[in-house]
């Protein structure tokens, strides 16, 4: 089943996947331009809704939607709201048809687990559309190399992590975990080709996100992000069908076929009024009756206003986060399913004082934007660079339960950080720490990421020990964190317990799982995964050769020439993964210094690529700082 | 350790040309950017990646007037934090105490506009200790003194502009 990612007559295509709460896509970049696939159910869009059949089999799209209300404790939609949140997260007490698997211990309370006849987790379930969308993809592309797959601006690190460990147990190469607005507005820059200043409305099925940035020589840069994680269609539905539920007679009681039928109608309801002024629908009553619920768009507005209002609030924000006011904005593009409802269009409106933009789809314009970035990924003359931001600061608890703000929100990504600790009591050989993310000045308030203990401090009278602490997040926005004692140097054992999502080892068991073979496929799968990296890099060592071959000294490309061949005899002649791996790693660290020195010469002609102009500009001002050291070194304080 | 100035290649200077930093972080940022090294071994995309999160960090310390003069003072041979400068004059105290209770009962009370003004006016007050700190920076020799006096300031300022931006949050 996994084998067939390699068609070796056929060059692997890099794929970009929307993972939506409601439907999901998979795109392409062909002669440079985006195109959605075919998925299986024939269209473009496929329901994000996975069915659980009694006999084992598992139903992906429309027919698991078709499942919804006959069958909805089997059926999970939405699972996307559910991405790394724990078992007694809120949203498991919302309005809704499926249930959830009590845990047995605070290991599987760490994730929410629905309850299908089994339990399973929203990683596999969200696995689950992903592996569809991949055999849609292999069959009209024969290969597929890696994918980009989008999230909402607004998740936090745990449900990144969850939307990449789905990736990973999909069997796909995860190459980078992209906001879906900056998807978006790539989408619509590459098409426009127009500079400028412009703000993202996104309203999706389950979550919100506003983005500001400004687009400049190929640069797209995000000023500022916000939204809300947990607001969106869904959420209108919710309005809807309480009010349906209390028509039909429906008791405090929820019984799920009820509730699906509910939420089934209210978004027929909401659909209908995109282009009517009132709709209505015939649903069954209490004793057998039937009634003709009716909604006018005045009702729905009515019943959508709070919702706005808490997405207005988050627009506002990002504006003065970004210190820009709406005015100064050149357009606004309107993304996701949820901006077709007209009350949304004309509160955009209001809100930012000009009319809103939607000429590309606003369904697909994520899933175009994820394949122009994979297809830029893969690429290496690319001329377009996404610079986006953490979108909720990152932090540490402090003694009395405060937080440390290390890192703000909106930085810019890749980001770094640095805070150092004391000791508190003499002789203290360990230390807590809590990671934590969130705007709240409470660690109780913000979103728990993780605990980290450190042992194997030296003992010593309390504050003397010096625990410097960094926390830093990739350009997916996924965290990473060291720390050292600096007064002795010596290095500490650190272990990680993340406060919610699943364990690699967990992870690893579930891919195992679902591999016919288990450990034999997947040995075979890293022996083609590695084989295509290893190809991946001859091709990157070559290049390199071609244009940075003077930055080696003869010594060293001799040590360079025997790894590549080296490598290129394992990918022929390997029948297991961990020779290629081998020669990877000789190859990785035969070129290590040069890389650095490439590097080197990458940042110089980035600096000597301002104009002489500017050069004579600053040579006149650095009449500055710089005169001043060298005429008062040595003499400061 | 390498300067903020140094890794971003624009002159150590108070009064930077924003632009012009927004530029050089752009055109660095398309050198090191881990995307631009999607394809390559691993310890170059570690080194990538850490190339790209000095250049964003120094890009941050040299946009926020406070890290920025900060840098600069290290530079002087002068490393101050929050926690070792000398303290703002008690008028300036006074001042912005009584801001923070106006904008604490503003904030209570639920009034928007209340808090918009206090926003701007701490904004504003910001500014004008920017432009003093940028006047000081172009003296020669460089009142350090001086310097730090403001700096204390601009602090104070800024927790009261940040929670002003934290009550606007809120309603």
């Amino acid at each position: 089943m996994l084998l067939d990612i390699f068609d070796p007559k056929a060059a692997p295509r890099a794929i970009g996947i929307d993972l939506g709460t409601t439907n999901s896509i998979v795109a392409y970049v062909r002669d440079g331009a985006p195109v959605a696939l075919t998925t299986c159910d024939g269209g473009a869009l496929l329901p994000s809704v996975v069915h659980y059949g009694s006999n084992g089999a598992v139903l992906v799209g429309r027919a698991a939607k078709a499942q919804l209300t006959r069958a909805p404790g089997r059926t999970v939609a939405s699972v996307k709201r559910f991405m790394g949140k724990g078992a007694a997260d809120e949203e498991t007490t919302r309005l809704g048809a499926v249930s959830f698997a009590t845990p047995q211990d605070d290991e599987q309370a760490r994730s929410v687990r629905f309850d299908v006849g089994r339990a399973v987790t929203p990683v596999e379930v969200s696995a689950e559309i992903l592996r569809s969308l991949k055999q849609s993809a292999l069959d009209q592309l024969r290969a597929v190399g890696g994918a980009v797959l989008t999230v909402p601006a607004y998740f936090d690190d745990a449900q990144r992590q969850a939307t990449k460990d789905a990736g990973r147990l999909a069997g796909l190469e995860v190459l980078r975990l992209l906001n879906e607005p900056t998807a978006a507005a790539l989408a619509y820059g590459l098409e426009q080709k127009q500079n400028g200043l412009f703000a993202v409305y996104d309203l999706g099925g389950g979550t919100f996100d506003v983005t500001i940035l400004r687009l400049e020589d190929g640069v797209f840069q995000v000023k500022s992000s916000g939204g809300d994680s947990a607001l969106g269609g869904d959420d209108m539905d919710r309005a809807i069908a309480q009010r349906l539920l209390l028509q039909m007679g429906a008791g405090d009681e929820r019984v799920p076929e009820v509730v699906a039928l509910a939420l089934s109608a209210a978004r027929e309801l909401k659909h209908a009024l995109t282009n009517a002024a009132e709709a209505s629908i015939e649903l069954p009553a209490k004793a057998g009756a039937t009634i003709i619920a009716k909604l006018s768009r005045d009702e729905l507005d009515q019943l959508i206003e709070p919702l706005l209002e808490r997405t207005g609030k988050a627009c506002r924000r990002a504006l003065r986060d970004a210190g820009v006011e709406a005015g100064a904005l050149d357009g606004v593009i309107l993304v996701g399913g949820s901006t077709r409802v007209p009350r949304v269009r004309s509160f955009v409106a209001e809100l930012f004082g000009k009319a809103p933009r939607c000429e590309l789809d606003p369904e697909l314009v994520v899933a175009y934007g994820a394949a122009l970035q994979a297809d830029l990924l893969t690429r290496d003359d690319a001329e377009v660079l996404l610079l986006d931001v953490l979108p909720l600061s990152l932090g540490i608890e402090t003694m009395g339960g405060g937080v440390d703000k290390i890192l703000p929100r909106n930085t810019t990504i890749p980001a770094g950080a640095r805070s150092t600790f004391t000791t508190y009591a003499d002789n203290q050989t360990g230390f807590e720490l809590h990671v934590v993310q969130g705007e709240r000045e409470l660690a109780a308030d913000c979103r728990s990421l993780a605990r980290f203990s450190l042992r194997g401090i030296p003992p010593m009278p309390a504050g003397m020990a010096r625990l410097e602490v960094e926390l830093s997040v990739d350009e997916n926005s996924l965290l990473k964190v060291s720390a050292r004692e600096t007064t002795t140097g010596i290095a500490q054992e650190i272990s990680v317990q993340p406060t919610y999502g699943l364990s690699d080892d967990d992870v690893e068991r579930m891919l195992i799982e679902a591999l016919d073979h288990g450990e034999e496929d997947l040995e075979r799968r890293r022996l083609v995964e590695t084989r295509v990296e290893g190809e991946r890099l001859l091709l990157a060592t070559h290049k390199g050769l071609a244009s940075d071959a003077d930055l080696l000294e003869p010594a060293e490309r001799a040590e360079v020439d025997v790894a590549l061949s080296a490598l290129r005899d394992a990918i022929a002649s390997a029948a297991s993964a961990s020779p290629v791996q081998a020669a990877i790693d000789r190859l990785d660290h035969a070129t290590h210094v040069w890389a650095g020195r490439r590097m080197n010469r990458a940042v110089a002609q980035a600096i000597a690529g301002r104009s002489v102009s500017d050069i004579e500009q600053s040579v006149k001002h650095a009449d500055g700082v710089d005169a001043h050291v060298a005429r008062h070194r040595g003499t400061a304080p | 350790m390498t300067s903020p100035f140094e890794l971003l290649g624009v002159p150590s200077l108070f009064a930077l040309d924003e632009q012009e930093l927004e530029k050089r972080h752009r055109d660095l940022s398309r050198a090191l950017h881990p995307d631009r090294y999607a394809g390559r071994p691993s310890s170059e995309r570690r080194e990538a990646l850490s190339r790209a999160i000095s250049v964003n960090e120094a890009f941050r310390k040299l946009r926020d007037p406070i890290s920025r003069a900060e840098a600069l003072l290290s530079q002087l041979g002068r490393d101050v934090s929050e926690t070792n400068q000398p303290r703002p004059e008690p008028s300036l105290l006074m001042r912005v105490m009584e801001q923070r209770e106006e904008l604490s009962s503003a904030r209570r009370a639920g009034e928007r506009a209340r808090v918009e003004a206090l926003a701007a006016q701490a904004n504003s007050a910001a500014y004008e200790a920017t432009e003093r700190m940028a006047d000081a920076f172009s003296e020669d020799p460089i009142p350090v003194e001086q310097v730090l006096k403001v700096l204390g300031e601009l602090r104070y300022l800024q927790r009261l502009k940040e929670e002003a931006g934290a009550a606007l949050d809120e309603l």
